[in-house]
This record gives structure tokens, sequence and C-alpha cells, in this order.
């Protein structure tokens, strides 16, 4: 284990000289990045003016209330697990997209080392700072412009918790990434399908009530990324779904073995590329 | 007009073809990036909720639903990622194959993607038009679409992939010059869905949203999506569609400059 | 050499590939669209073979023959459909990470540098990788840089060295770890003559000092001559020859080459080796080209005495000789022998 994170250390290393030869290209990622998040915050900005609260009701009765700061701080928070993710194994998109397609893939398997872990820890890749940056803007502006009564109940006995699930919240998306891009080695690509199981995360930025049962559903236990932003976030705000952390716990434990499985399988299929 | 469909004729083959090769893929991004129309329509659908009245900027939240997925659908179609393979062929030098070829090469690339399309049109168009009328057929319990405001929504949509083909053929002689197609394509792309109204539209914005509907990026999906859901009269309806006219008219010319430029600096450079 | 420790062993190995078939066009397309079929298809088809330690072989064959599927199998990359092939006693399905501790690859058209950084950051990383002790790292970077002179370059960024350096770079990555099996796909493919014999003096000069075993995969026989004692030749995977240079040489080595230039091109109508003696396809090949003539044969047949006397009694020459055929010809008729035809087989008649 120790020598696995000495490896890691000294690949993050290697890949920050490399970005220093393009500084320019990583520098318009991150603008980019910035640009995107900025345009949706915009965005949601733009929809809360016309209203005092996002109301969840049933048949007209208004059964839970999300005022403007508390979105943004649910929105923020989803940014940090992903970002984290983002920014230690991103090389799982490559995977995906053209890393087993081109056959090179056989770099991986010529090593004394985990193939997983070659692979997850190759790129570092410095573009997810700007999301996790917003990320800890969104959650910091919005606490502080909370009503008193909100702000006050925040406590480290609502955070601690959530900060010790957090490992496990940035599991679900590891895990997520490494069952979708090991289907490549079957089909050749696969970034597509990782493509279409991440967009489901934007459900997660939102609060879970306003959607039907079956989104619900799908979003806490099949691809359980409300776990790594509502439930956390609506915990620390308010002390709500408590449950929410042990089961973050245990799915993510079982994506993660799902997702080793699947891994292993692909890899006795690798079929490589050329004759 | 004939000579030209015989040249271009196995681009559209190839295209087509290749579109028929990724098909998995193809259908696998689509169902990934029409999650955020649900998820928009969930939000919008509490945002209704929790106002008071029951019309936001002079949209109700049916017409909000519709206004969500066509915008999709004309971002869909219109999409060029005309740049994309304008830019890499720049910077990886292989334009160089093209330009000692008889043809136009920005015709190639046009008429490549318009067989992608072909496609495309078949599995988005369709299903998504046939869904959002039946929405609000359930809805207002009639038929909303006619066909003369059907036709003026595929100009429109046919003026603004145009605009956005040689917008985008544009922005790929660009890498030239910046040497860089990933970070700033996502800057082009952020910009460009936020002022052409596909984040929210832009009556939310006001005076400044009337502003951007004069600007090209309006004419690439808000135009034709006002059109569909007939939020336009006839006058403006007639002055947006001319609007179109003429960024189409620009685009193209000022392409054709780029690319003479572009073209002195690859002799220069030597391929 | 029969009493050598044996490194590599390989038993009845098999891969099969499942392969899509499209009908060509647009139809077709569409067909495999709705109905994909596919086929079964034996990349490697029950090969057995035994390397002794510290041997060099020659792996050889035509484009598709199924060496490469060999070679991913025993460097652990793919996984065998049947049989087993176990370097040193290391099985790599069943350790994969403990196997390939014992292998070094190199695969000519693939780099495994970090393209963007300078060449000494490859190794640095590789140390941690195979867990490679300082002192050993030292002594083992010092021989490599002796024999592969890495120094003019070792601080340059790997996207700017020449294919030559990048190649010599790349071999001394797969060694750092000095492994005790060295796998090298298409070493020499793209260099030049001086480059190519450089790298071939170092592959050998490696495998005597430090004892490694290497497998090699070539198109360039040259490669194989200088290189080689043994070869293994596959063809459609199945071995169809498996022995020492000299041996294949013995074996197919009766074939003479005949070339001559006409005084009168059109006198060549007068020529008929085939019908006069009776030569089976296989051991005759006549190539053209103007005046100039050139008669493969097998010597065995007909002999080089009877064959001088006959051309010499029909036509005027300006100039003849008679030479051995060297091993790229034996090799071209094994290959066509195979039925299997190759790019090299253009010129042959």
């Amino acid at each position: 284990m120790m020598r696995y994170i000495r490896l890691h250390k000294i690949f993050i290393k290697q890949d920050l000289k490399k970005l220093m030869e393009y500084k320019v290209d990583f520098l318009l990622g991150a603008v980019g990045f910035l640009l995107e998040q900025a345009a949706q915050i915009l965005c949601l900005g733009i929809i809360f003016a016309g209203i005092p609260a996002l109301c969840y009701t049933v048949d007209g009765v208004v059964v839970d209330s999300w005022g403007f700061n508390e979105v943004l701080f649910i929105y923020g928070f989803s940014l940090i697990p992903k970002g984290i993710d983002h920014l230690f194994f991103d090389n799982l998109w490559g995977l995906g997209y053209w890393i087993v397609d081109k056959g090179d893939f056989d770099k991986y398997l010529t090593r004394p080392i985990n193939s997983w872990f070659y692979v997850l820890c190759e790129k570092f890749c410095v573009d997810a700072l700007g999301e996790i940056i917003i990320g800890i803007v969104l959650i910091i502006y919005s606490t502080l412009s909370m009503p008193a009564q909100v702000a006050d109940a925040i406590n480290w006995w609502r955070v601690l918790p959530v900060l010790a699930v957090m490992p496990f919240a940035i599991l679900i998306f590891t895990s997520i990434k490494t069952a979708t891009a090991a289907i490549s080695f079957w089909t050749k690509r696969s970034g597509h399908i990782t493509h279409m199981c991440y967009m489901t995360n934007e459900f997660a930025k939102y609060p879970t009530k306003i959607y039907n049962t079956f989104i619900k559903t799908a979003i806490t236990f099949v691809l359980p990324f409300a776990l790594t932003a509502y439930y956390p976030a609506i915990y620390i705000l308010r002390g709500e779904s408590v449950w929410s952390l042990p089961v973050t716990v245990l799915v993510s434990l079982a994506l993660f073995g799902i997702s080793q499985l699947i891994w292993y399988r692909g890899i006795s299929s690798y079929e490589s590329a050329g004759s | 007009m004939k000579r030209l469909i015989r040249i271009y004729k196995p681009f559209t083959r190839a295209g087509l073809l290749e579109m028929v090769t990724y098909r998995v893929n193809f259908l696998f991004f689509l169902l990934g990036e029409i999650m955020r129309c649900f998820v928009m329509f969930f939000v919008w659908k509490a945002v209704f909720d929790s106002s008071d009245s029951s019309t936001l900027y002079g949209f109700t939240y049916d017409n909000m639903v519709v206004y969500l997925f066509i915008t999709f659908l004309c971002g869909y179609i219109t999409y060029s990622d005309g740049s994309y393979a304008v830019g890499k062929e720049i910077l990886d030098g292989s334009i160089a194959m093209r330009m000692i070829k008889p043809v136009d090469f920005d015709m190639c690339f046009l008429f490549q993607e318009l067989g992608g399309k072909i496609l495309q049109l078949l599995i988005v168009f369709a299903p998504i038009t046939i869904g959002v009328e039946t929405y609000r057929w359930i809805a207002n319990g009639a038929f909303m679409m006619n066909v003369p405001m059907f036709f003026l929504f595929i100009l429109s949509l046919l003026l603004a992939y145009g605009i956005n083909f040689f917008f985008n053929v544009i922005y790929g002689f660009l890498a030239f010059y910046l040497k860089n197609l990933w970070g700033t394509g996502i800057i082009k792309n952020v910009i460009m869905d936020f002022l052409s109204g596909a984040t929210v539209p832009l009556a939310f914005m006001g005076s400044f949203g009337k502003a951007l509907g004069y600007l090209p990026f309006a004419s690439l999906s808000y135009t034709p999506v006002m059109i569909y859901m007939g939020m336009y009269s006839p006058l403006e309806i007639i002055f947006y569609m001319s609007l179109q006219l003429v960024w189409l008219v620009v685009f193209i010319v000022s392409s054709k400059l780029v690319l003479s430029s572009a073209m002195k600096r690859l002799v220069v450079h030597g391929g | 050499m029969e009493n050598k420790e044996i490194m590599i062993k390989v038993k009845d190995l098999r891969k099969e590939f499942r392969k899509a078939v499209k009908e060509p066009g647009l139809k077709g397309s569409f067909k495999a669209l709705f109905n994909p079929k596919y086929d079964i298809v034996k990349a490697v088809d029950g090969i057995s073979f035994e390397v002794p330690k510290g041997e060099i072989i020659g792996f050889i064959g035509p484009n598709g023959a199924g060496k490469s599927t060999v070679i991913k199998m025993l460097t652990g990359i793919l996984t065998p459909t049947s049989g087993e092939c176990c370097i040193d006693g290391k099985i790599p399905t069943e350790n994969r990470k403990e196997y390939v501790k014992e292998i070094g690859v190199v695969f000519g058209q693939r780099t495994q540098l970090w393209w963007d950084l300078a060449l000494r950051e490859t190794y640095m990383v590789l140390k941690e990788i195979y867990e490679i002790p300082e002192d050993a790292y030292k002594e083992r970077m010092a021989f490599l840089n002796e024999v592969l002179e890495l120094d003019d370059f070792i601080t340059s960024p790997v996207r700017t060295l020449s294919l030559g350096q990048r190649m010599r770079a790349d071999i001394a990555a797969s060694l750092l770890h000095n492994p005790k099996v060295l796998f090298l796909d298409e070493p020499t493919i793209g260099l030049d003559v001086v480059v190519k014999d450089n790298i071939r003096k170092a592959i050998k000069k490696i495998s005597e000092e430090s004892g490694t075993t290497v497998i090699l995969t070539t198109h360039d026989l040259e490669d194989i001559e200088l290189l080689c004692k043994r070869i293994v030749m596959i063809d459609k995977g199945k071995k169809v020859f498996d022995g020492e240079l000299s041996e294949l040489r013995r074996r197919y080595g009766q074939m003479r080459e005949l070339k001559f230039e006409l005084k009168n091109p059109d006198d060549f109508e007068k020529l008929s080796y085939k019908k006069d003696f009776s030569f089976a396809d296989d051991d005759l090949s006549i190539d053209r080209t103007g005046g100039t003539v050139n008669v493969r044969f097998n010597s065995d047949v007909v002999t080089v005495e009877k064959m001088l006397s006959y051309t010499l009694s029909k036509v005027h020459v300006k100039d003849i000789n008679v030479k051995d055929a060297d091993i790229e010809e034996i090799i071209r008729r094994l290959y066509l022998g195979g039925g299997e035809t190759d790019e090299t087989a253009d010129s042959h008649l």
C-alpha cells in the first residue's frame, strides 16, 4: 500500500512537469471549466430571480422548500467529490475512448503493478481544480449569506461524519467510471457509456425530492450520485437523512466490488490491437 | 448542381457509413445528453410550483417543457464538429492531403457531416417532435403545430445549421493561430450555449436578452425554437429569419477570407 | 546446448478471436445492424516450443501469421484460449505482476517512454515501478549507457529524439530491471542501415553479458541472420519450422540463382527451362526485365552445370553469374509454400 502511495506521488510529479511544458493548454482548459460552472450558476441565479424558494409540492401543498442559498450549497457540494475524483483518476476516460481501442493498454499489462491502479494514477488532471475551487467558494458564499438560524445550526457533528464518508462518495465516481470504462475490453470503446452514466450526476446537483420515484431510486441506489451530493449536503444543512451516510459506505463498497470484478473479467478478454 | 451532388455524394455516403458503424456510441451519447433535459424538466416543475403566477416571463410550464426539448433538438441537429476536423487536420498537417484533391475542402466536411445527420435525424428528430407534440396535445387537448409553421421551423433550422457550420470552420482555422482546440473549444461552447439561449431562454434575461437576440448566437437555436413554439408574430418571423440569412452570408464570406489567409500561412510553413 | 536450463516453455498454445463479418457497402452495414454475424478466427492454433536460457530466438512469419498474438500471450497481455506458456516457471495468467518482473518488452511501433518529458524521467519512474534498488539502478544504467550510448540525449524530451535514439532508449527502458527474457517486436523497423547495425550489436552484447534470453520478431531477415542461431517460423497460427538457421539453409538451401543478360532480348523465347527439365512449380521461378533474366532453381533437381550449359547453348549472353540463394529467398519460398502471399512475394513469378 505504501508503495502505491509513493508511486502515485511520483506519477503526479511527472504529470506536473508535463503540465509546465504546456502551460497555455492547461490554463485554457481550466478557464473553460470555470466558465462552464459560472454559466450554470448564473443560470441558477436567473431561474431563482423569479421565485422566493424552490418548493416541493404535493397536490398544491408545499411539503419542503429550499432557499437559493441552500440550492447553491448543494450545487457547490456536488462539485467536491466529483472534482477530487476528476483530479486524481481522470485517466479512466481515456481508457474507454482510445487506450483500449488503439491497443495502448498493452503497456499497463507489462508492468509489475496493479493494472487498474496504473491506469488510474497515470494522469493528474489539474483542470479539476477549477471545479473544486468553485465548489468551495459556493459552499462558503452560501453559508455566509444564509439566515442566521440555518447557519448557526451547522456544527462539527454534522460536518465531520460527512468528511469521513467523503472518500466513499469519491469511490462511487471512481467505481462507476471503472466499471463502464472496463466495458471497452469487450467493445473496444465505451467512453460514451461512461458519459451516459456520468450525465446522471446532473440530477444530483438539485434537491432529490423534486424528482419522481423512479429517478429518486435510480440516483440513490443504482447510479447513486445523490449520495455524493444532495444527501450529505442536506445533512450538513439540516441534519436530515442520517441514514444516507452508512448507506453511502455500503453502496460504494458494493459498487467498487462490482467494478473490480468487471475489470478483471475484462482484462482476460482484452484483445489488444493489430494482428 | 448535378455535378456538385455527384462529386460530393461519396462524402455523404462515408459520413452515413461512419455513423452506422458508431451507432451504439451515438445512441449512448444521446441518452446521456438528453438526461440534462430531464433534470431541467423537474427543476422547472419545482420552479413553477414555487411561483404564485402560472407564467414566468411569458412562459407557462408547458411552454418551458417544449422549449427544453426543442432547444435540445435544435442544438443536436445544428451541431457541427467541422471545427474539430478542420483544426485537427491543420495542426497535424494532414490538411495538405485534402488540398491536393480537386474539391472544395469545406464542402467535403459539409457533405460528410450531412451524411451522418441523416441517421441522426431518424433517431433524434422524429421521436422528440412526436414526443413533444403528444405532450402538447395532452396538455392542451388540441394539436398545436400546423404545416406552414413546421415548414418555417425546418427552414430556420437549416439556416441555423449553415451558420453553425461556417462559424465552426472559422474556429477550426483559428487552430492555426491558437494551437489549441480542446481548451478553447470548451470556452467557445460555453459562451455559445449561454448566448444562444440554450441554457436559459433569452426572454428571462430582460433587455440584455433582447440585445442578445440580434447576435448570431441567437440565430443558432433561439430563433427556430421560438418559431416552433409559435411565440413569434409573422413580422418577427420575417425579421429574425432575415437576420439568420444575413449572419449566414457574413459567416460564409468570412470563412472564405480566413481560409485564404490560413492557406498562405500553410504555404509559408511548408505544410 | 541440450543441457541448458529451459527459460521459456510453450505448450499447445491457442488463441481464438470472434470477428464480426460485414458484407460490403451500405446495405451490408444495415444488415450487420440488425443481424450481426461472427466468425471464429484461430489466430494461434496449437503452438509448442521451448527456449533455453540465454538464447536469441528469431520469430518470423508473414503478416497476420499470428506471431504478434503469440508474443502478446507470452508477455501476459492476452489471455490464451487454451494451452500454457511459462517463463522461468511462472505463468502469466496466474500472477501477472510477478511474471512481468521477469520480462522486458519493446514494441517497435509503440514507445513506452513519457512523450513530453526528458528521457531520464522515464527511467526514474521505471525504477520505482520495478522497485530497483539505488545501487543496482546505477550499475545497470552505466552498463546500458555504455552499450546503447544514451548519454547524448538522456536529458532531451522524448518527442525530440530521432527514431534510432528512441529505439535505443526504449530498449534500455525495457532492460532496466534486468529481466530474464527480452521481447523485441520489430526493433529495427524504419531505421537506417547504420542505426540498425548499432542496435543489433547492442542486443547481442546485452544478451551475452547479462545472459538475457531474447525473443525477436522481425521482417528484416538480416536481423535474423546476424542475431539468431535458431528461428521459429509460424504461418496461419501454426508452427511451420523450428530449428537452427543452418538447418534451414541445409533443408531449403539448394536454391541457386542464375542471372544473365541477353544480347538479344527476343532470344528469351528460346529458353524453356520448365519444359525441358520438368521442374515443379516450387523449384523454379523466372524474373525478366528487358534483357536481364533472373532464374531461381532447385539445384537438387537440376545441377548448376546442366543449367549453365543449357542456357549458353540456347542463347548468346553478355554476362552470366550464379549465386547461392540467401536466407531471404528461402523464407520467401517457405511463405509461399504456406500459401500465404506477402508483400515480399510481389517480385516472384
